[in-house]
């Protein structure tokens, strides 16, 4: 897989990939939520 | 000749803008609030740039993209951990009862979070005291770091380059505090983002393609050396042997220690105070993920990856390119693959990476002596001048740093940033996870806590953790041997040790004593 024989490597590229990418899917999905959510006065 | 001339205009563009930001903190800075926690109505994207700059310094990238050349891609581990654990977990878990927490107690400072919701003076003092002792040294090597790379790169004198940063840093940090540190912070990060995702592209473009650089490294895996083969080198496109001494510090020391420490990073904590709600903090995940992907994994990756330009291009392995010192292989790639331009621009972007992880630590040195130590510990929360005295503090610091990067050996200050992270884990980061999640934790069991972890995680790296034992030398001295326990516990990180030790203590000891009233943990975690 991607030129690297040891699962451990490439899985950890891969999940490395994928949660940088989870973070912006989580960000934008949450962008607008919780608005209710008490500011500073 | 032509690159200086455009290295010393680029430094000094990057220097004005440095000013004009500091200078706009300055004006924003009007209340201790602002100093202490900018006002806690930062941005998202300031804040998430600002963190992964803090975070991130120079030696992240070129010590452990120095380790990845060494050692190879074992490391994404570690690029992993800091951003499931470093960013999502500490932003949506951690940061937003933080914030609220923070803002239901008062709280400036995370000592001052900690000893509010304990109810205990001692907590905050002793935690201000242990940031203000330890710190330093963690801040010293980052100043070496900067400071070496000025003297090489604009070559000036070493001891002009350590005062020029300081002076620089301490400027802007004293003046415009909080607001001033995360917008210059803001504006590294984004260099240091542009400069690594060019860096990532190249690497890969030079050594054609993804999957046909990986798989030119995997074959080198036959020329790792027979003295690192027999510590448990396996290649640089996998995991060093089991149980290994390679291994065990990869394992322990740099997955586990720094990416778990990072929770209980008091500078890095102290931001989650400073927006003005959850959803800020969850907007900040979308970019804190990728701009720590950009740093950490780009450098590892393409510290890995040297290996197989310098075979090509010089038939040797990085590691003997930079003469066997791990700290040399990024700056020797790319000196040597990059454009020139290019290298002109990456050496902004550490610039960058040392001054915005200095402007955080700087800043809360100050407000760990001045705040937490001396108002809220000696003074007795009495008001005074916070923000005055921590000025101050920030320039004994400051001082204290310089000279801690001129007088300990230069063994110790390599080893600094790993004794910082997990002795702030050990003493931290049970009682900042019980503060949070555990309204059965008590005073007495947080105080335990905090004291079992800080001395056990002292105890382990003076006396029994090889690399800190030997080149402390106390144990040498005391007992006449480095380390007195041997074999694979040498090779167990304080970290492992220390931080359950602490957490064991501080679970059976509030279990056996009263629990804090009703009404303080309502405060605490509001209704």
């Amino acid at each position: 897989m991607l030129g690297i024989d040891d699962p451990q490597i490439w899985v950890v590229y891969i999940l490395c990939v994928v949660s940088a990418i989870g973070c912006m899917i989580y960000g934008a999905l949450n962008w607008n939520k919780g608005n209710e959510e008490e500011d500073v006065k | 000749m032509a690159s200086s001339m455009v290295l010393g205009i680029a430094v000094l563009i990057y220097l004005m803008i440095t000013f004009y930001l500091g200078w706009l903190g300055y004006k924003q800075t009007k209340s201790t609030d602002d100093f202490m926690v900018a006002g806690r109505k930062v941005n998202p994207f300031i804040l998430a740039l600002s963190y992964g700059a803090a975070f991130i310094s120079t030696s992240a990238i070129i010590g452990f993209g120095g380790y990845a050349g060494a050692y190879g891609m074992g490391i994404l581990w570690l690029v992993f951990m800091n951003i499931f654990v470093g960013i999502f977990i500490a932003f949506v878990v951690f940061g937003s009862r933080t914030r609220r927490m923070g803002l239901n107690l008062k709280a400036v400072t995370f000592p001052e979070l900690l000893g509010k919701r304990f109810q205990s003076r001692f907590i905050q003092g002793f935690s201000g005291l242990l940031i203000a002792v330890f710190m330093p040294l963690y801040a010293s090597s980052v100043l070496i770091g900067g400071a070496r790379f000025m003297e090489t790169a604009l070559s000036i004198d070493y001891n002009t380059a350590v005062l020029l940063l300081t002076i620089i840093t301490a400027a802007y940090v004293i003046t415009g505090g909080l607001i001033a540190v995360m917008y210059t912070d803001a504006m590294q990060g984004t260099l240091m983002f542009i400069g690594m995702a060019i860096l990532m592209v190249f690497t890969y473009a030079k050594l054609g393609g993804v999957t046909s650089a990986h798989l030119a490294l995997t074959n080198l895996a036959s020329l790792v050396p027979e003295a690192m083969a027999q510590q448990g080198h396996t290649g640089w496109t996998s995991m060093p042997a089991f149980g290994s001494p390679i291994w065990w510090t990869l394992v322990s020391t740099i997955i586990l220690g720094v990416g778990v420490g990072v929770l209980a990073q008091p500078q890095l904590a102290v931001r989650f105070m400073t927006v003005k709600n959850t959803t800020s903090l969850k907007r900040a995940v979308l970019s804190g993920g990728p701009f720590i992907f950009m740093m950490v994994g780009v450098a590892y990756v393409v510290g890995a990856l040297s290996n197989v330009y310098f075979f090509r291009e010089k038939g040797m392995l990085s590691f003997d390119v930079a003469g066997g010192n791990i700290d040399k292989i990024m700056p020797e790639y790319i000196n040597s693959a990059m454009p020139d331009l290019f290298v002109v621009f990456f050496m902004l972007t550490l610039l960058a990476a040392a001054m915005s992880t200095l402007s955080s630590q700087f800043h809360n040195m100050g407000t760990a002596i001045g705040h937490d130590l001396y108002r809220e510990y000696l003074m007795r929360g009495k008001i005074g001048h916070t923000v005055n005295i921590t000025k101050l503090g920030i320039a004994v610091t400051i001082l204290l740093s310089v000279v801690l990067a001129y007088v300990l050996p230069a063994g110790i200050i390599a080893r600094a940033t790993a004794i910082f992270f997990g002795l702030c884990a050990a003493a931290f980061l049970p009682m900042y996870i019980g503060a949070l999640f555990w309204k059965r934790m008590t005073r007495e069991g947080a105080i335990a806590s905090l004291v079992v972890g800080t001395f056990s995680s002292l105890a382990w790296l003076t006396f029994v953790h090889a690399k800190e034992a030997t080149a402390l030398g106390i144990s040498q001295a005391i007992f006449g041997q480095p380390t007195l326990l041997t074999g694979t516990w040498t090779l167990v990180d304080p970290i492992l040790v220390a931080t359950p030790l602490s957490m064991i203590v501080g679970i059976v000891i509030s279990f056996i004593t009263k629990p804090i009233s009703k009404d303080h943990i309502e405060k605490c975690f509001g209704k």
